[in-house]
């Protein structure tokens, strides 16, 4: 039979139903999904050199955890390792040892997500008998870091506790000479706010108590005295011209010198942080460090599955809905056909 | 199938909750609602059931294929253990001042090239020629250093290696450096191991530290190899010095002495310039060319696709049943009447008036 004078109209009265056209573009959605290559994008990443301070202070054990207080040393590890996951891939970590006056490059910028695996063995394997000297010259290390940052292409992550071993003489410290704020970064004060004891270890990296008042440094003779040497006991300009006394002071116990280390950060045009636990980096260091460009693949499929999802699910839903508005309606004349 | 069923997953598991929407179809229809007064009037009619049922089942198909393509099915890839030619490479490498100088014993100027700069651009090459080998990265000057774990990934130990020829630390404090290297050895057997030193000098080991190596080595049983950049004019290994024959008058000959009565597989090259470096990293790896066990990822499968296309044919479906649609509200009965085959498509129901 004829078919064709009945079917055409009512195809095309089919075309204009809400519900068809929702399937339909469902459907073009899906197939598109079905198809769709990822797109290229351009995402920002970050590359940076991590910085960890791993002199004698950062033994000291004043972070709280479950299973009795952590070092500061264990707690940046934590930190850096809990960082990682957190950087977009294509981002790049560089790591470097602090000691004495200089860092020490351990390696040059590895991508964070294909290389995982052995970053953050690196990262763990950080130790503080890696040190290859006692002495701690914040100041002078941080500025040889952020040279060295500049160096190699990436922002700098210094972590540090601030304390100067031995302390800073009363002429002040050493002065940048690099133009501030040319490498961006972030340095992150470790430590906590209170003073604790500092272990001291044997020559054979076994923890044998801590340091006393008389073990350290506490006061840098070198250079001239400071203003008040001549109030002091027994001072003679030429014999004792910082007085005849040691020098009483608390350099052998630790606390995080976050007024010095915000000086420096302001000195050197970097950001400042404290950290607080075994995490919370990300968010600092993304905020300091300078956005790089990545290629990245954007996949544009989820975005069209869920709109066919929705429009699929308003297809289904449509009738139930409009009967539920027009029961509710002030007309309701009769349950007539839907054709939404 | 278990073996199937537990290499699915998904990256949005939580998207499978949205699962029980998919039987919505069940329940509701997309299609235009006719009332009848008694549907038992309808006749029975096998077709139109059997077309009921695939519209029903084609909206599960496209609500179930698109909340699981949304969850992002894959299959996972499995790891296989297979062998190939390579090693496991423990590179043990000094970092003292003196590799900053050239083989000549100066500070480099112009084209000449340091000893470590020599040694970064050799080692970088040798890393990565062969795919299946693992590396560790040791450094040492007064204290040993972990760089890298040893990792297959040889990017990552080419970052470590390109770290080799900045400006070196103080002394040359071999023994904890070759504690550390050892160590980097895994304690799986079956693969051939060498540990690499590279150093412009050696030192005096403490007895106590060269009872523990002793022991370290008999453990683990590596190939040894020692590269030695000898400056121009020091002392090499088999010179004998002029006084007395003490570890601290000639510490290399001391130290090529007590590697040989390691008992395991030991070469010495002495290299006085680049080209001698370089060879001698062929000849190391020519020497360890052993099998060696090594875990190839088979790769994921992403089922997005297929889900899409399953949700696709679904719509499909549903989307015709939709254009081949009669509306019995506002069709005139003539059409109706006429129009046997578009009635016998759906449940024939009678509009009430």
């Amino acid at each position: 039979m004829n078919l064709g004078p009945s079917i055409l109209p009512v195809v095309a009265r089919n075309l204009r139903d809400g519900r068809f056209r929702a399937l339909a573009c469902a459907l073009i959605l899906a197939l598109a999904a079905h198809v769709a290559p990822p797109l290229s994008i351009t995402r920002t990443g970050v590359a940076v050199l991590a910085v960890v301070d791993i002199t004698g202070s950062m033994s000291v054990r004043d972070y709280p955890a479950a299973a009795g207080p952590a070092s500061r040393i264990e707690t940046a590890k934590a930190a850096l390792r809990a960082l990682l996951p957190d950087l977009p891939c294509g981002s790049r970590v560089a790591l470097g040892l602090f000691t004495d006056r200089r860092p020490f490059l351990l390696f040059t910028p590895v991508e964070v997500c294909a290389d995982f695996a052995p970053l953050d063995g690196a990262l763990a394997a950080l130790d503080p008998r890696m040190a290859w000297e006692g002495d701690s010259r914040i100041a002078a290390g941080l500025f040889r870091s952020v040279a060295m940052a500049q160096e190699i292409d990436a922002d700098l992550l210094f972590v540090s506790d601030g304390q100067e071993t031995p302390p800073l003489p009363a002429s002040g410290g050493p002065t940048f000479d690099g133009k501030p704020g040319a490498v961006r970064g972030l340095i992150v004060g470790t430590g906590g706010y209170g003073l604790s004891p500092i272990p001291r270890f044997d020559d054979r990296g076994r923890e044998t108590g801590f340091l006393s008042e008389t073990d350290v440094q506490q006061e840098n003779r070198s250079g001239p005295p400071p203003a008040d040497a001549e109030s002091r006991e027994g001072y003679n300009p030429r014999n004792a011209p910082f007085g005849a006394r040691a020098a009483p002071g608390t350099e052998h116990l630790a606390s995080v010198r976050e007024p010095y280390l915000k000086r420096l950060a302001a000195e050197t045009g970097l950001a400042y942080a404290h950290l607080d636990g075994p995490g919370g980096l990300a968010g600092p260091l993304l905020a300091a460090a300078t956005p790089r460009p990545l290629p990245g693949q954007f996949d544009p499929r989820p975005a069209l599955g869920a709109t066919a999802l929705a429009l699929t699910l308003l297809a289904y839903l449509a009738g139930p809905l409009q009967r539920r508005h027009r029961r509710v309606g002030p007309n309701v004349q009769r349950a007539g056909p839907i054709s939404t | 199938m278990s073996d199937l069923s537990a290499r699915l997953g998904a990256t949005a598991p939580w998207m499978l909750w949205l699962l029980p929407l998919a039987l919505l179809p069940l329940m509701l229809s997309a299609q235009r609602r006719a009332g009848v007064p008694a549907s038992a009037a309808a006749p029975a009619d096998p077709l139109s059931t059997a077309i009921g049922r695939t519209i029903r089942f084609a909206g599960f198909l496209a609500l179930a294929g698109l909340i699981a393509a949304l969850s992002g099915p894959y299959r996972t890839g499995a790891r296989i253990t297979r062998i190939g030619i390579g090693a496991q490479v423990s590179l043990l490498i000094d970092r003292s001042g003196s590799m900053n100088e050239t083989f000549a014993g100066r500070q480099p100027s112009g084209a000449e090239e340091s000893k470590a700069a020599a040694s970064r651009r050799i080692l970088g090459d040798f890393v990565g020629a062969r795919p299946h080998d693992l590396f560790a990265v040791t450094a040492f000057s007064t204290a040993p250093m972990l760089v890298m774990p040893m990792t297959d990934r040889h990017g990552a130990v080419r970052a470590a290696i390109a770290a080799i020829d900045r400006p070196g630390l103080d002394y040359t404090n071999i023994g904890r450096g070759l504690g550390m290297a050892l160590a980097q050895f895994g304690s799986d057997v079956g693969a051939s191991r060498a540990l690499v030193l590279v150093s412009d000098g050696a030192a005096v080991i403490d007895p106590r530290i060269q009872d523990q190596l002793r022991a370290a080595v008999s453990r683990i049983r590596p190939n040894l190899y020692w590269l030695f950049l000898r400056t121009k004019g020091s002392p090499g290994i088999g010179d004998r010095p002029a006084g007395e024959d003490t570890p601290q008058a000639a510490p290399e000959r001391h130290l090529d002495l007590f590697f040989r009565g390691l008992g395991v597989p030991y070469r010495v090259f002495e290299a006085e310039g680049a080209e001698a470096v370089a060879a001698a990293v062929r000849q190391i790896e020519a020497l360890e060319r052993d099998p060696i066990p090594f875990v190839e990822e088979r790769p994921w499968r992403d089922l997005t696709g297929l889900a899409y296309a399953l949700a696709a044919l679904g719509l499909a479906v549903l989307a015709l049943a939709k254009l081949a649609e009669a509306d019995f509200a506002s069709a005139p009965p003539a059409d109706r009447s006429r129009d046997g085959a578009e009635a016998a498509s759906r449940p024939i129901r009678e509009e009430a008036a």
